[in-house]
């Protein structure tokens, strides 16, 4: 099979647009070349380029969905051949932006585990066919693992996201990233504002609170505008044992993540969210590369009641009662914070006694108590809970997230003990999976609970691991009986 | 075609193959066959396992090695820093490297004394760490491949390092190091073996 013809002038297209920049340096920087024509004749010959170049690209590459393999085969200078087994592909994601929305082109996206980026990528095949190869790979990957028929089942819709939610989702989710980024562009502005005023303390005392507003509303103005876009129209189906999600007002994307490869599922809630009852759900599977955000998210934003009852219908845990680490950890954290406190109001005395900026430098003082509140607030929101085929794990106050790891899903099990929790008798007890979230910094763990439950632990998972596996096993071992009773039909097969 | 496959008959280049892998599941499924086939190609795990084990007490000297060279690192730069600074001068370097080789020995002797793995029925155990005490355990399971790996200060001093991948993300970080190459060989068939009877089929 080849790509859409059409693909040929949008990607020489792409790659005129990614040369823009570069033209508007040249413009910018020398008008001795030649000015706008100058510039014109520079893409329309770089387009020619592209097109000849798109064409032979076109004409190489060929892609098979046959049997057990994708076949790819593709290159211009140096040629590859590609068999990706069906049984591995983790996740398809469909994805069109408006240009390809109008052309009626998509682009389909193939996630394994192995590999730290997306292992194939088709662009751009129309969007029928990659539909079609969204639910043939659907059909082929459920054929493989030969349970029940191969024609696909009903849809169910799970979940939809209502207007209000979207709006909540652009109020609750401001990116503390966009944050800085608006405060950076501030004192760009905010000099002109105070040229208006002759004393520069009003001044201040003008600009600042205003400058507060300006930074928060505009935040909150971008964080909506693109949850709003990324997330309009969010639509989560589950069709066999796979979940279909759909997103996007300009760029549309859809996919589908398999439930036969879920590693975990995070519920976070952040400090705002969870004043209002809400919470989202992400869905980590192997195949994503790290900090590829959104992708995996299986909710964005709705009440936390309706979270809770997806997250238990992709994997069944119990009702959840956490456990709290014991007292001594929120002591370890009332130190540590008043350590910090205490230097930060050494240093505001230091500045105010040694420089010649004098101000209320006992104001500094608060963060004694608030850092003891903190402590506290760190403390409540920890908490774990061990039980039949699940170990749930929560942590963080301002995000909170919880996440659910089933014990099949466990690569390694470890429990640490830094100096300071070995004088306390703690230690934090850490569960790896292949989980995509897991190469940044959170991982699934318990904090600080106490050293001989985490050893305890650390050995309880283990074991459950290997009767989880030994259960799975069974499980297709009996399977795979029926599936071959079934073939034989009357034969008989005797298992004795 | 394919010359090294000379000796496999059959036309089909994977049919030689992919036959006796299709045939081993079906045997596997009846639960009869599985026992005698486990037990023929793979020895006992018992004789696999084993009792905790400390490392070769040579790696000290490796670790040494090897804190010395960040320490001369660390002095290098102290020295130039200090010579252009106005209190203190290149000496300076000389005292921050004696500190760092110092501390370095220590660590290196504290790290030996708490160093220990253990083979254990159904998974590897570690135990490591000086400052932060890590108890690691990886099922066999999960065990993606092992590898055996040499430096050169190790290699200058007849040791190797075992290291044990897993499908997470600290995968890499199940390593064990001071053991002589026959230990390490002999540690790595071991795994790969207890590997194969734990026959994780989807490790992912």
């Amino acid at each position: 099979m080849k790509l859409d013809p059409l693909s040929i002038p949008v990607r020489a297209g792409e790659s005129v647009v990614r040369l823009a920049w570069v033209l508007v340096f040249a413009l910018v920087g020398s008008p001795a070349l030649g000015g706008v024509s100058g510039i014109g004749v520079a893409v329309v010959g770089w387009f020619v380029i592209a097109l000849a170049y798109q064409l032979v690209y076109y004409q190489r590459f060929e892609y098979d969905l046959s049997g057990d393999t994708l076949d790819i085969v593709s290159g211009v200078v140096s040629r590859r051949n590609r068999e990706i087994p069906i049984g591995r592909v983790q996740n398809v994601d469909i994805s069109r932006n408006v240009v390809q929305r109008a052309l009626g082109i998509a682009q389909i996206n193939l996630e394994t585990a192995g590999g730290s980026s997306t292992e194939a990528s088709l662009r751009y095949v129309s969007f029928e066919e990659a539909k079609r190869l969204q639910s043939e790979l659907g059909r082929l990957k459920r054929g493989a693992a030969s349970t029940g028929t191969a024609d696909p089942g009903p849809e169910r819709e799970l979940f939809a996201v209502t207007r209000k939610e979207l709006v909540l989702l652009g109020l609750i989710g401001i990116d503390l990233r966009l944050l800085s980024f608006v405060t950076v562009l501030l004192p760009v502005i905010s000099p002109s504002l105070r040229e208006r005023f002759a004393d520069p303390l009003v001044g201040l005392a003008v600009t600042a609170p205003l400058a507060a507003v300006a930074v928060v509303g505009i935040a909150a103005l971008i964080s909506g505008a693109i949850a709003l876009t990324s997330y309009y129209g969010f639509r989560l189906a589950r069709q066999n044992d796979e979940l279909l999600y759909e997103r996007g007002l300009l760029q549309r994307f859809s996919g589908t993540i398999p439930l036969e490869k879920v590693q975990t599922l995070t519920i976070s809630e952040n400090f705002l969210a969870r004043r209002l009852g809400y919470a989202s759900l992400a869905v980590e599977t192997a195949g994503y590369a790290p900090n590829d955000e959104g992708s995996q998210s299986a909710i964005p934003l709705a009440e936390r009641g309706r979270v809770v009852d997806l997250a238990r219908s992709i994997e069944s845990f119990d009702g959840i009662e956490f456990e709290r680490p014991p007292r001594r950890a929120r002591e370890r954290y009332a130190v540590r914070y008043a350590v910090v406190a205490a230097l930060a109001v050494g240093i505001a005395f230091a500045a105010d006694r040694y420089t010649g900026l004098t101000f209320a430098w006992y104001v500094a003082l608060a963060l004694v108590p608030l850092a003891l509140v903190g402590a506290h607030l760190k403390w409540l929101h920890l908490g774990y809970d061990v039980q039949q085929d699940y170990v749930v794990l929560r942590e963080g106050f301002w995000t909170r997230t919880t996440t659910v790891v089933p014990y099949y899903r466990v690569q390694t099990v470890l429990d640490s003990q830094s100096v300071f929790q070995r004088r306390r008798g703690l230690a934090s007890l850490v569960v790896d999976t292949a989980g995509s979230s897991g190469l940044t910094s959170r991982q699934p763990r318990a904090l600080d609970i106490d050293a001989g439950r985490a050893a305890d632990l650390r050995e309880t998972v283990a074991d459950r691991l290997q009767t989880a596996v030994q259960r799975r096993r069974s499980e297709r071992r009996r399977e795979r009986l029926r599936s071959i009773e079934a073939e034989l039909g009357d034969a008989p097969v005797d298992p004795a | 075609m394919d010359d090294t496959d000379g000796d496999r008959a059959g036309s089909n280049p994977f049919g030689g193959e992919t036959t006796p892998a299709i045939r081993r599941i079906e045997d596997a499924s009846a639960p009869d066959a599985t026992v005698p086939d486990a037990e023929t190609t793979v020895p006992d795990v018992e004789s696999l396992t084993g009792d905790p084990q400390t490392l070769e007490p040579t790696i000290r000297s490796v670790w040494m090695i090897q804190s010395a060279i960040s320490a001369a690192v660390l002095g290098v730069i102290a020295a130039v820093v200090f010579s252009v600074v106005s209190p203190g001068g290149p000496w300076v370097g000389a005292v921050v490297f004696a500190g760092a080789a110092a501390l370095g020995i220590v660590f290196s002797l504290l790290k030996y004394r708490i160093w220990m793995y253990q083979v254990r029925d159904d998974s590897l155990y570690l135990k490591r760490g000086v400052l932060t005490r890590v108890n690691t355990v990886a099922p066999y399971v999960r065990i993606q491949h092992v590898d055996t790996r040499r430096g050169p200060i190790e290699r200058a001093f007849g040791l190797a390092t075992t290291v044990v991948y897993t499908a997470g993300s600290r995968g890499a970080d199940v390593s064990i190091p001071g053991l002589t190459p026959e230990r390490a060989d002999d540690l790595q068939t071991r795994l790969k073996h207890l590997a194969i009877a734990a026959e994780g089929e989807d490790a992912v």
